[in-house]
């Protein structure tokens, strides 16, 4: 399973993709959302894990430029942000309903082991659907 | 960390500004270190961070949490003071949330010798509160208590023997609502001293000399973001344990209990 990391704190990435490939996943990091569409075209992730707060564009915008590519419209997004969830509260509704954002993790409060739960649930869900229509 | 109303402006977006950046160094050691937990778990004890010999990675985390915890509380309680807003009521339940506080505050205490101890005097339905609000305020009053108490215990064992450190996370019924508190076996809180540390709150370095050594802001945090939920810190005592507690007004909705 291929995990699209966005993430633009270099020290924070390398941790994030060390436990994740420790768990079995392969992962693309990017540190802005030009980067990130890029590897996207050439990953091909089955998650991606979000931060909103990233430089020159924001994460909303990747994901509505993420989200405009049929092949990416049902990629599961976690959004894991440094945002405080008194402010993505008044995004939540939209961030699931209109941009298919699975999770809302904020970063300050989110363990490793609750973020690799979280990007297992994800998958299993993708195996199991995969599985369903096969 | 002063949580003052009175102080300029600028001085609050600056402090919130240092706050803000605070958070990311505080991350990357939380999280560093727990990937040395993780990675000493499974073994693999040659990985870079599993490599911080005679470090204890989990001590590293717990407390790297705890002060991202601080900080981000610290955050809540200032912007709540500069926006002059009230966090929105909602009806929680004061049992699960003292239960999930004395979980997270489990950890932490244990590192400072500490016991984490619940006691619920009967059932209690719903109370007007914010869930997130009133759980940020009991750990942050959670974790200066336990480094309180862990400091008064080592100070008696030196002169009067061992004596084992307590903090008690209690609620209660009383005519005025539900009671939900903190307690420490060993400290002896009065409610002048707390009225004096308030008023000392940002202006003295330790305005809460009478509890601990640092300067207790998790106790002015927890008291500020009360305070926008329509309750406060007080002074109580609960089963001859002394501390610190709220009082928080039963929810009308339909209850069970």
């Amino acid at each position: 399973m291929h995990v699209l990391l966005l993430e633009p704190n270099t020290l924070l990435a390398q941790t994030y993709t060390q436990a994740l490939q420790q768990d079995g996943f392969s992962v693309a990091h990017a540190a802005s959302a030009q980067t990130a569409v890029f590897a996207a075209d050439k990953h091909q992730p089955d998650v991606v894990i979000l931060e909103l707060q990233l430089p020159e564009h924001s994460g909303l915008e990747f994901l509505h430029e993420f989200r405009s590519y049929p092949e990416w419209k049902d990629v599961p997004v976690i959004v894991h942000s440094m945002l405080p969830p008194t402010q993505t509260i008044q995004v939540e509704e939209s961030l699931r309903r209109d941009l298919g954002v699975k999770a809302l993790l904020y970063k300050p409060r989110t363990s490793l082991t609750q973020l690799l739960q979280t990007v297992r649930e994800q998958t299993r869900e993708i195996q199991n659907q995969s599985e369903k229509m096969a | 960390m002063a949580l003052n109303n009175d102080v300029r402006p600028e001085a609050n977006e600056l402090l919130a500004s240092v706050a803000e950046q605070l958070k990311v160094p505080l991350a990357i050691i939380a999280r560093q270190a727990e990937l040395g937990v993780l990675q000493g778990r499974r073994g693999l004890a040659d990985t870079p961070a599993a490599q911080v010999h005679g470090f204890d990675a989990a001590t590293i985390a717990t407390q790297a949490d705890a002060a991202l915890m601080l900080v981000d509380s610290y955050l809540l309680g200032l912007e709540l003071l500069r926006t002059q807003t009230q966090l929105e009521l909602e009806p929680v339940s004061v049992s699960s949330l003292l239960v999930d506080a004395a979980h997270d505050l489990h950890g932490f205490a244990r590192q400072y010798g500490v016991t984490v101890d619940l006691d619920m005097a009967g059932r209690y339905g719903p109370v007007m509160s914010n869930a997130r609000g009133l759980k940020a305020a009991l750990l942050s009053l959670g974790f200066a208590l336990v480094e309180a108490q862990a400091t008064q215990a080592s100070d008696l064992s030196e002169s009067v023997g061992k004596k084992p450190a307590r903090v008690l996370l209690a609620a209660h019924r009383t005519p005025h609502g539900i009671v939900a508190g903190m307690y420490g076996t060993n400290q002896a809180v009065s409610a002048s001293a707390w009225r004096r540390a308030q008023a000392l709150c940002g202006k003295a370095r330790q305005p809460f000399a009478e509890l601990g050594a640092g300067s207790a802001a998790g106790l002015f945090v927890a008291d500020t973001i009360l305070r926008s939920m329509e309750s406060r810190l007080r002074v109580g005592r609960y089963l001859h344990a002394g501390g610190l507690a709220a009082t928080l007004q039963p929810s009308q909705q339909l209850q069970l209990v």
